[in-house]
């Protein structure tokens, strides 16, 4: 059982990509990440073909995952600088949900060998890649905004005394963000993957809803909710 | 006692962080309930701020969660 469960949590080869005389090996996490990414882009030229004023039912789903959006980051940010940093926060948060989810999508019986959608965000070098990637933004708007002087200048608010643990705030900001979302989705993961074994035919069907619906739409909702936080904390 | 066995004493000790968790994130949403209970105008941002309170809370049980995978998966073999 042991090891039916490290092959699931491990992430495999798929194939061997040849580029220019390098051997790449591309795990399936890369090739779920494929996958997302062509059902989102191909989402979003569906529901934005031909907008019109009076929103269609097809502008009528975009407009609302857009707002919502919109508003939550203007709650976290405030009236002034939302706009820049809305695109990359709803960008994250439909990612994070379709990868968190994404093993409720299992439809194609693959069986034990084959190839299985499973969340991408269950490896670490996933979640710290998109926590990095936070924390950039962060820095960014503190660049952009207060120029360079301003940023250095804040790291010893409020008193100098403050800039060793301002200095390691940078460093324990992505960690907490990508261990949270690793640990939260792994261990769903693993959670689900011993009820799969243990009573595979109905009780799978109940508890999936919690464990890969509610948790995994809450985390991205957290990751998304705690970057805009960092964003609005950097902008004060 | 073998290797194996201090391994999982250990991996079952560091799921203790989850009391820490569990009264942080009970405490929080107990005041939350009483602040929704005397101010139901203000339930939107007391749900954002519980929201954003619970999973700093929770990440501890997460760390420890993740120290007894590591544990389990990395030390066991």
């Amino acid at each position: 059982m042991g090891e039916k469960l490290t092959h699931a949590m491990e992430p495999h080869n798929v194939f061997t990509m040849n580029l220019f005389g390098l051997k790449i090996p591309v795990s399936d996490l890369v090739v779920t990440m494929w996958v997302i990414m062509a059902v989102m882009i191909i989402l979003a030229v569906f529901l934005t073909r031909k907008l019109t004023l009076i929103p269609n039912k097809r502008q009528n789903i975009a407009e609302i995952v857009v707002e919502f959006i919109n508003n939550m980051v203007k709650d976290a940010i405030g009236p002034h600088y939302w706009k820049a940093f809305a695109p990359y926060l709803g960008t994250v948060i439909l990612f994070l949900i379709f990868a968190n989810t994404v093993s409720i999508f299992n439809i194609i019986p693959g069986g034990e060998e084959g190839f299985k959608l499973r969340p991408p965000t269950r490896n670490i070098n996933v979640t710290l890649c998109l926590a990095v990637m936070s924390i950039c933004v962060v820095i960014y708007a503190g660049i952009r905004y207060k120029g360079v002087g301003g940023w250095l200048k804040s790291f010893a608010k409020p008193t100098p005394v403050m800039l060793p643990f301002n200095i390691l705030d940078y460093l324990i900001k992505p960690a907490s963000l990508a261990l949270r979302l690793f640990g939260n989705i792994l261990g769903a993961f693993i959670v689900m993957e011993l009820i799969y074994m243990a009573l595979p035919v109905f009780a799978p069907a109940f508890l999936s809803l919690y464990f890969d619906l509610f948790d995994g739409i809450l985390q991205a909702y957290v990751f998304m909710f705690l970057t805009s936080i960092y964003i609005s904390e950097a902008l004060e | 006692m073998t290797g194996t066995g201090i391994i999982a004493i250990a991996a079952a000790i560091s799921a203790f962080t989850g009391i820490g968790a569990g009264i942080g994130i009970s405490l929080a949403t107990g005041k939350a309930v009483e602040g929704i209970a005397r101010q139901p105008e203000a339930a939107g941002s007391i749900r954002t701020s519980l929201l954003l309170g619970a999973a700093l809370a929770e990440a501890t049980a997460i760390y420890g969660l993740v120290v007894a995978l590591v544990l389990v998966f990395l030390k066991m073999g």
